[in-house]
């Protein structure tokens, strides 16, 4: 099931003949968010765009079960800091799929969406991506 | 109802109300957000407003360790608080607890919550003084960082010269003191920038690297070369950044070049990240020479019939993808034949695995780098099956 929507959403990509847009940490997270700023031009511009980008699976809470939900972060440890909003990307699985979560570098690909996202009041996310594939 | 009776009610009413239950403390609800909501924003958030709340929020969040464990205090939390300028005894005084509790996975952190307000802390300088000074050396390279850092902040210049064997520190210290405004030597911020060494798959160079640019655009500002945008070429990227902090620091800096892995290919490897006891980074060739370092600073060759027989023993370990619940401290196996990559937390590496490496650490012994493979046995130690 899992391979069949991926394989579906890279037809589609295919079919439509666009690549994804590569980027990457070094550029989401290039700097230092504050609540309610503006966020830069480089980073608004990929709002909507189907991107591919690098990083670490992390969960959002410990536990050991396959995920449908997981944060894609640049750091491994987390030891250096806890992420900051701007240095996550908050995925979501195709409906129906989950995974485990995987150790190392991973590359994930899907539609981007950017700007601040609140839940009881508070900025909750400003990186979210509807992930099909994760490599 | 007559006035005499609404009196004789108010007075025998008073004493009642003294015996009804307080407001509880609010900053209850806010620490327990703060440590188990499901969302991380949510967590971030509260974790926020707890630091930022000061002394006021710290007997809530002593009830919420008491009640849980130290252990379950989440690093976002520790962090947020490590972040605040808040100069409240009681926070101080935590903060010292948790620095100096060898247990707590975010003491590093907490180093850090205690250098950051050094300065501010006149009544306390002496006794973090004395405490900075106990944890320069220590095994964790954030929590030594941190303690140089706090030294520096209390004017004791003579830390940025400690001889330093982790790659990520010097810069770590550097852009911490340039987010204080502290005039700090520049060329370690320089040199990470082109930094692009890996270990095991992980481009810890690259993340060097970023980390480095953050910390030059927040201080160049509007003197940040190309006006912000991402340059197109390294080359000419580190040309230009050179060239704006020299212009502004007025320090001799020479433009960086292109750090990248040796020229060797790895067989395997693994890697021991550890908040408490210290980082350790060990890989090997096919042909038995042993790197350690993230940067494969020292070497060691094994005897060949020695190699030989730990190989054949190593190709028959079976490791899982993912062994335990991590919550800092873990372990990164990682071996191309058979392909094995494993992530392990503390108390889950199997016992087969453990025995190897131990046969590891004593081949290195035996190669002559006994402190080498005292400090791979140490390392282990938290790991082994409990």
């Amino acid at each position: 099931m899992s391979a069949l929507r991926t394989y579906m959403a890279l037809a589609v990509l295919t079919l439509m003949g666009q690549e994804p847009t590569k980027t990457s940490f070094s550029v989401l997270a290039s700097f230092d968010y504050t609540e309610g700023m503006t966020l830069p031009k480089e980073v608004t511009d990929l709002d909507e765009v189907t991107v591919t980008i690098s990083g670490f699976m992390r969960r959002e809470v410990p536990g050991g079960s396959p995920v449908h939900e997981f944060m894609l972060v640049n750091d491994s440890c987390g030891c250096t800091g806890t992420p900051k909003l701007n240095e996550i990307v908050f995925c979501t699985l195709p409906d129906g799929v989950t995974m485990d979560v995987k150790i190392g570098i991973v590359t994930v690909t899907g539609k981007l969406y950017v700007g601040e996202e609140k839940e009881d009041g508070v900025v909750v996310m400003i990186y979210e991506m509807d992930a099909d594939t994760v490599k | 109802m007559k006035h005499i009776h609404l009196l004789l009610l108010l007075a025998v009413a008073s004493p009642l109300l003294a015996l009804w239950p307080q407001d509880p403390d609010p900053w209850v609800k806010e620490v327990d957000r703060a440590c188990t909501s499901s969302r991380y924003g949510l967590r971030l958030a509260a974790s926020r407003k707890v630091a930022q709340a000061g002394g006021a929020a710290v007997p809530a969040l002593r009830q919420w360790e008491k009640k849980h464990g130290r252990a379950a205090i989440p690093a976002i939390l520790a962090e947020s608080i490590a972040d605040a300028s808040t100069t409240d005894d009681p926070v101080v005084e935590l903060l010292i607890e948790w620095t100096t509790d060898r247990d707590f996975f975010w003491r590093g952190q907490s180093m850090r919550g205690l250098a950051n307000r050094a300065a501010d802390l006149p009544k306390h300088r002496p006794a973090l003084e004395s405490l900075f000074r106990d944890y320069v050396d220590d095994a964790a390279w954030l929590t030594r960082t941190h303690a140089r850092f706090g030294l520096v902040m209390l004017g004791n210049e003579e830390a940025l010269q400690l001889p330093e064997s982790d790659p990520r520190a010097r810069p770590r210290l550097t852009a911490l003191l340039l987010a204080k405004g502290h005039p700090a030597p520049l060329q370690p911020l320089l040199d990470a920038l082109g930094d692009e060494r890996t270990f095991l798959g992980d481009p810890w160079g690259k993340r060097l690297g970023q980390d480095a640019n953050r910390a030059l655009r927040t201080w160049l500002g509007d003197d940040y070369p190309g006006g912000g945008e991402a340059f197109d070429d390294k080359g000419e990227a580190l040309t230009k950044l050179t060239a704006a902090a020299r212009k502004k620091s007025g320090q001799d800096l020479h433009e960086p070049t292109i750090q990248a892995d040796p020229d060797v290919t790895f067989a395997g490897g693994f890697e021991v990240l550890s908040c408490k006891c210290g980082d350790q980074f060990v890989r090997w060739t096919a042909h038995g020479k042993i790197y350690v370092g993230l940067d494969s600073a020292v070497e060691v060759s094994l005897p060949a019939a020695t190699w030989e027989r730990l190989d054949k023993s190593r190709s028959a370990l079976q490791l899982d993808e993912n062994l335990g619940v991590v919550i800092c401290d873990s372990m990164r196996i990682q071996w191309q034949e058979p392909a094995t990559h494993s992530k392990i937390a503390p108390g889950a590496l199997p016992t087969a695995a453990r025995d190897w490496l131990k046969q590891l650490a004593d081949a290195i012994d035996e190669s002559g780098a006994a402190a080498l493979a005292e400090a791979v046995r140490s390392g282990l130690e938290q790991f082994s099956p409990r």
